[in-house]
């Protein structure tokens, strides 16, 4: 492995030299064509398309918009007789799974300057099979006439967001469904603990207005006023605001920085091209090219930042950004598809119960208010809260990996033998969440009809 | 089973098709309980104006009434008149028995009526035993009889009848046209029937209107028609016909006709009603092949009042009860239909043969 | 003995044609509903599995109530317009038939985001409601959402086919009718209705199945406890294979079988055809004054509805900034320009694709209707359910499977992967479309008497001569219907397309629509690409019915006496 390891190195070392020392005659070196898959929308690739053409004369990029899901399995399916070279995604899940599936190439950049972490999260894949480019973070954004309309205050954290108020005004997608979001329920997970941390997303999903199923999806129907706030990654945020729309974007205190990826794929036919358009990408140029209003996301070369506008947030200065929980990516990659799974089950494919379950409790609080010293009502509002809260799973066996495996279709070997399919357990899942949404509506309404 | 007797009263309607005139003031009476046929070539405009007494098309002048109701501006629904079509349109969705109760049921009669008039109907028409089939699984003869059934039930004030004998074989068209008049008798019911067949139009009608290219061109008995044709084109569809062109003169205080052969025919004054003003310029007289007596030339007895023409045989039919020959007369064709009995030598092609007239059997066609 | 041969020969063309690009791959793909998980081996367990999940079968009964529920309210959308222009003179009947079919095109994306920008819960209508009544309508919240834009999309199916139907009716049966005393709406229902019955089951099936196979509506909806959006949040999750996916797959195809199954009892035995074509359909009535006020109403009505997305397009492609507000800021052509500047291959290759995939499927259907209709030839039925099969195969399972099959074959001449061409991307384009194109053509050939073509073969037409010149031309009404209908919904099709797109030069325009639709600055010039998809879809759509309208004026006027 190791030696595979260093020829492979030395051969890239070798192409990357030679690119360096003919660079006056660059595209000579070059392949004349670049095959790049990606989810990134038009208004970025189209830009670094531009500019990376502009440098290498010769070399004609050819952009192929998937998003991520379709991209992963267009590459999946066609390893066999591949000619995609580059897969360019935000989400460093993608590019795991891509790993897994051997069908990454390794390859480390060149490019100086780019620390080692933003916030708390690695930049690039400690194996080396790929790097991140630019880094974006988890946040709130509003619709500043929706919510004058509403009469609502903005929301800065997400615990703001699981507040009565904002109770069918929120949007978001699911973890399943967008590898950003995904990062964002792993990191508040992580940071409240498995339990505190469910309860809050269980909290916030009760208030959801919507589980959207693009991860544009959430940032669309905000800029529409379709509802008021969304949890969006940040270039979502701010491009929206820099197209015009009435909308605000903060980070809350807790949020994961997360890189936005590119990598080879496995039998690259223009690996030399690639090569070149990763360097591109973490070049100063490249770096200064996600400052563009259409794109904006946060560079990775700290020193791009002194040509950002004003307010423009900087993780490496501000170290409130990102930096508050210490993301374990292992941890995250274990337990990746049953924390999925079970936000669907419990989440969105529930929305309705877990709406009207919410509402109920939300309305029975504020009734209890109303008569402070009424235990029986606090108990029976706090039992209802503690059966929508209850998780089907504990945290030690969400990582565990029998138990995980049920969740991916892939073994390693054919002798090993499931305890269960995905579909049972999900059914069981269900049958606990349903019963127990059930029964804590019931809790809220006599708790409310008792506090009247 | 019988409606209020109602005649139709046609008056002065006009009808165009874009640029296309195809009613001409047609005005015409029919009586009450008659049984009235359009008789005319395909494109006359008789199903167009049979279309019209249903309500289907709109004249652009002239009026229509039904007994005494003025229905031209009526649509086809609110006028009581039934109609036959050539297709029997028979709904494939329904059964026989639906079928025939469909305009009952428009009608809003309590169920136990309907039941028993549909009985009656399919009893009528002889097929009370198939009223659950469908339409498809009927012969010819059989979905013509359903589609008169279904017309005949609801007692409309006039029947309308569009050639529903076209699709059938000859045989049942015999048959079925003689039904029809029974039926016709039995119900008493003003009927018009549309056809291009002059053989079924004399076999059923009481009077017959010849029609041809948007006009009447007359009207009467089938007998009156046949015997008395106002004009070339009524002759010569009811029937063979010689015609003959020429001019009148007056000879010894008689008008006499001459053609441009030289065959000069007498005419009394009666015969003369065609002719207007003084009688100049070309005139058609026409008679019927089965007036003329053929004979050998040099046999013919003069006969008191008959004209004689001698011509030669160029063509000869056989026909069974008659021998129809075709005989040269100077550059006219006279047919001529001689009664065959057996043992008759017929005259030879070629041979030198003398026609007899009878003067009042010819006609002076006004057109 | 010939004719039977070729009759074999193009059954077996279209077998083939069929089992390669329908079967094949969506086998490759949906086998995996048989495998137990991780093993490999074959079972059943997976469709247990599924009667025993809550949540799949809340999924079925949903989609169930979905569909028949769209079938209704779609049926009330088309039966006004099917009426009154097939049955009375009016002035723009073409306009109206053609702007009836562009709900059908409802360009992926934008389509929702329009429809929700009107009538959302902060939509234009809402926020009008609810500044003058103080209410608010869920037109789009959960099912009834679907419903609502299920049937607003899907009701040309029913118009197309309803009035392709009411074409063809003798005018006989209907003035008989008349002469019997029914008239107006009792007359449609209980005469020429009943008759047009296999134009509107072929419609209302295709509806149905459409809408419960259905995936991009309740996604951009966001409503998944619908079958098809569990299949494809199941199949497409990142990292997550999960058999219930494929197997739902399975089912969808299975009970979309079912269904066609049904609707073909319901006509069975009942020979609709008429003996005297060429009546040139049904009378058209003249209107009185106030019959056309009524008339022209409803029709103003249902057209405003039906076509609410396209007029909430129109003002999102012409708009600046539409939030939170009854209209847009401002207006400007800025969007147009960005198109036309960045990308018309997008047109052009729609244009390409869509008319080449809508060719073969009249190709396609018009010879299944005919060798289902006309021929005894065994298994021909098959040919028919394969190709309705694939009404209820996703986009995505269809993509998948292709590059599954094809991509490891070469193309001959360049070594370019087989399903990277995009003659592919027509074939699959095609394929999805077949079921409207047969539907549309089987319903025409079944109103079409058998007699003609012996009539035809009587005066010595062999089989292929008869078709050629009878029963074509007679069928060219439903033909026609066929071609637009699946032109049209090719020209807007994104799920497989996404998938088999390789080259951004190669790409349609539901493609570029996505591309766009990514970004917050690219609504606006997305919705222009949506209006462009719309009107090239419209413009075709009007040509060929002016083309069937002198057709049957051509016929008609030479029957008039």
């Amino acid at each position: 492995m190791s030696s595979c390891n260093s020829v492979l190195r030395a051969a890239l070392f070798c192409a990357v030299t030679l690119g360096l020392v003919a660079a006056p005659i660059t595209s000579q070196a070059l392949e004349d064509k670049l095959v790049v898959v990606t989810s990134f929308p038009k208004d970025l690739t189209g830009k670094f398309k531009t500019e990376f053409e502009k440098r290498n004369p010769g070399v004609k990029v050819e952009i192929l918009s998937k998003k991520t899901t379709a991209g992963i399995k267009y590459v999946q399916e066609t390893a066999a007789n591949n000619n995609s070279d580059i897969f360019w995604a935000s989400a460093p899940d993608a590019f795991e799974v891509l790993k897994g599936d051997g069908l990454l190439q390794k390859y480390t950049p060149k490019a100086q300057g780019i620390p080692e972490k933003v916030g708390a999260y690695p930049i690039n894949d400690p194996d080396g099979y790929y790097s991140g480019f630019a880094a974006a973070g988890y946040g709130i954004m509003w619709n500043t006439r929706y919510i004058k309309a509403k009469k609502l205050p903005p929301a800065k954290e997400w615990a703001d967001l699981a507040k009565p108020i904002y109770h069918g005004h929120v949007g978001m997608s699911a973890p399943s469904r967008s590898g950003t979001t995904h990062l964002t329920v792993e990191t508040i997970l992580q940071g409240e603990g498995w339990e505190k941390g469910w309860a809050l997303w269980k909290e916030i999903g009760g208030n959801l207005k919507t589980v959207t199923e693009r991860s544009f999806g959430v940032p669309d129907g905000v800029n529409s006023g379709e509802f008021g706030y969304g949890i969006v990654i940040d270039f979502f945020g701010l491009s929206s605001m820099a197209s015009g729309f009435p909308v605000e974007f903060v980070y809350p205190t807790v949020t994961t920085l997360v890189p936005a990826n590119v990598g080879i794929i496995k039998n690259a036919p223009h690996s030399q091209a690639a090569a070149a358009f990763i360097e591109f990408l973490l070049s100063p140029e490249g770096q200064k090219t996600l400052l563009d209003p259409k794109i904006m996301r946060l560079p990775v070369n700290p020193a791009t930042y002194a040509m950002a506008p004003a307010g423009f947030p900087n993780p490496f200065k501000d170290k409130s950004i990102g930096a508050a929980v210490k993301f374990d990516v292992d941890l995250s990659k274990k337990r990746y598809n049953v924390v999925n799974s079970l936000f669907d089950v419990m989440v969105t494919y529930r929305l309705d119960d877990l709406q009207a379950v919410t509402r109920a409790i939300q309305k029975a609080q504020a009734a209890a208010a109303n008569r402070p010293g009424d235990d029986k009502v606090a108990a029976l509002v706090s039992e209802a809260q503690a059966l929508v809260a209850a998780v089907p799973v504990t945290e030690a066996q969400a990582s565990d990996p029998s138990f995980a495996g049920i969740f991916k279709k892939k073994r390693k070997k054919k002798a090993d033998v499931l305890p269960k399919r995905q579909a049972e357990v999900e059914e069981q899942w269900d049958n606990f969440i349903r019963k127990n949404y059930a029964q804590a509506l019931a809790k809220a309404e006599q708790a409310l009809l008792m506090a009247r | 089973m019988t409606g209020q007797l109602a005649g139709v009263s046609i008056d002065n309607v006009n009808l165009y098709f874009g640029n296309n005139h195809v009613l001409k003031d047609v005005t015409l009476e029919i009586e009450p309980g008659e049984f009235f046929t359009f008789l005319g070539p395909s494109g006359c405009g008789k199903t167009t104006l049979l279309r019209l007494i249903a309500g289907f098309g709109k004249a652009q002048s002239g009026r229509i009434r039904i007994g005494t109701e003025d229905v031209t501006d009526l649509p086809p629904w609110k006028r009581n008149v039934g109609m036959v079509f050539q297709s029997y349109a028979l709904w494939p969705h329904l059964t026989v028995r639906r079928n025939v109760a469909f305009g009952l049921e428009e009608r809003r009669l309590p169920r136990p009526e309907i039941r028993q008039r549909v009985d009656a109907a399919l009893e009528l028409v002889g097929l009370l035993e198939l009223g659950e089939r469908r339409p498809s699984q009927l012969s010819g003869g059989q979905q013509q009889r359903v589609a008169l059934a279904r017309t005949i039930v609801v007692e409309p004030q006039v029947l309308l009848l569009d050639e529903p004998l076209s699709n059938l074989d000859a045989k049942l068209r015999v048959q079925m046209r003689q039904e029809l008049l029974e039926l016709q008798r039995k119900l008493a019911l003003t009927t018009i029937f549309v056809t291009h067949d002059q053989e079924e139009a004399n076999t059923t009608a009481d009077r017959i209107a010849v029609m041809e290219a948007g006009v009447i061109q007359q009207v009467g008995t089938p007998a009156e028609l046949y015997d008395n044709p106002t004009n070339r084109f009524v002759a010569s569809f009811l029937g063979t016909a010689n015609f003959i062109d020429g001019t009148l003169s007056e000879k010894k205080g008689q008008t006499v006709f001459r053609s441009g052969s030289g065959i000069e025919i007498p005419l009394k004054p009666g015969q003369l009603h065609a002719v207007k003003g003084d009688g100049a310029g070309e005139h058609s007289v026409m008679f019927r092949p089965q007036s003329v007596v053929i004979q050998s030339a040099g046999a013919a007895r003069q006969q008191q009042g008959k004209v004689t023409i001698k011509g030669a045989v160029r063509h000869r039919e056989f026909l069974g009860s008659t021998i129809r020959y075709a005989v040269s007369v100077g550059d006219t064709v006279i047919l001529v239909e001689d009664s065959h009995r057996r043992g008759e030598a017929p005259h030879n092609i070629g041979a030198d043969v003398e026609l007899n007239l009878a003067s009042e059997q010819v006609i002076l066609l006004s057109g | 003995m010939t004719t039977h041969w070729g009759q074999r020969a193009v059954a077996l063309l279209i077998a083939t044609f069929l089992l390669l690009f329908l079967v094949v791959p969506v086998v490759q793909v949906i086998f995996v509903a048989f495998q137990t998980p991780g093993t490999g081996t074959f079972t059943l367990v997976n469709f247990q599995d599924f009667f025993n999940t809550s949540l799949f079968r809340e999924a079925f009964w949903n989609s169930l109530y979905v569909a028949a529920m769209s079938v209704l309210v779609a049926t009330a959308f088309a039966m006004p317009l099917a009426y009154f222009t097939t049955r009375f003179e009016f002035r723009g009947a073409i306009v109206v038939q053609t702007l009836g079919i562009i709900p059908l095109i409802m360009p992926p994306f934008v389509g929702a985001v329009a429809m929700q920008l009107l009538f959302g819960s902060n939509g234009s209508i809402n926020l009008l409601l609810d500044e003058w009544f103080g209410i608010n309508i869920p037109f789009m919240e959960g099912l009834n959402g679907v419903i609502f834009v299920e049937s607003i999309h899907y009701f040309p199916f029913i118009l197309i086919n309803l009035s392709a139907s009411l074409n063809n009716i003798d005018r006989a049966m209907e003035e008989s009718a008349q002469t019997l005393g029914a008239s107006g709406l009792r007359l449609f229902r209980r005469i020429v209705f009943p008759l047009a019955m296999p134009g509107y089951i072929a419609g209302a099936s295709l509806v149905f199945i459409k809408v419960f196979d259905d995936l991009g509506t309740p996604l951009l909806l966001n409503v998944n406890n619908l079958l098809a959006p569990q299949a494809y949040l199941r199949i497409s999750s990142i990292g997550i294979t999960d058999p219930m996916g494929y197997v739902i797959s399975v089912i969808l195809v299975g009970f979309s079988l079912l269904a066609m199954w049904v609707a073909a009892l319901a006509l069975r035995g009942k020979d609709y055809s008429t003996e005297q074509r060429g009546g040139g359909g049904l009378a058209k009535r003249q209107m009185r004054p106030w019959e056309k006020v009524l008339s022209y109403g409803v029709i103003a009505f249902i057209l405003l509805l039906v076509l609410s997305p396209h007029i909430g397009l129109t003002l999102l492609s012409f708009g600046t900034i539409w939030s939170f507000s009854v209209l847009p800021d401002g207006y400007t052509i800025d969007h147009y320009q960005e198109v036309f500047a960045q990308s018309p291959q997008f047109i052009t290759n729609t244009l390409l694709y869509a008319s080449l995939a809508a060719l073969i499927d009249v190709t396609i259907g018009t010879a299944i209707a005919y060798l289902v209709l006309r021929t005894k030839i065994a298994g021909r039925e098959w040919l028919d359910y394969a190709a309705m099969a694939a009404l209820a195969v996703p986009g995505v399972v269809l993509g998948i499977g292709y590059l599954r099959t094809f991509f490891g074959v070469p193309l001959p001449w360049s070594g370019q992967p087989l399903a990277s061409w995009w003659v592919m991307l027509v074939i699959a384009l095609s394929v999805r479309r077949l079921p409207y194109a047969l539907r549309a053509c089987t319903a025409a050939l079944q109103q079409l008497s058998v007699a003609l073509e012996e009539a035809a073969e009587n005066l010595g037409a062999g089989k292929l001569a008869t078709v050629r010149r009878i029963v074509v031309p007679l069928m060219v009404g439903g033909i026609i219907a066929g071609f637009v209908t699946s032109f049209a919904t090719a020209a807007v099709e994104l799920s497989a397309t996404i998938m088999l797109v390789s080259r951004e030069s190669d790409a349609p325009l539901a493609y570029g629509l996505y591309v766009f639709m990514q970004t917050a600055a690219g609504r606006g010039p997305g919705a222009a690409l949506g209006m462009i998809a719309v009107l090239i879809v419209g413009v075709a759509t009007y040509l060929s019915h002016r083309i069937i309208e002198r057709g049957q004026r051509a016929r008609g006027l030479a029957d008039e006496y």
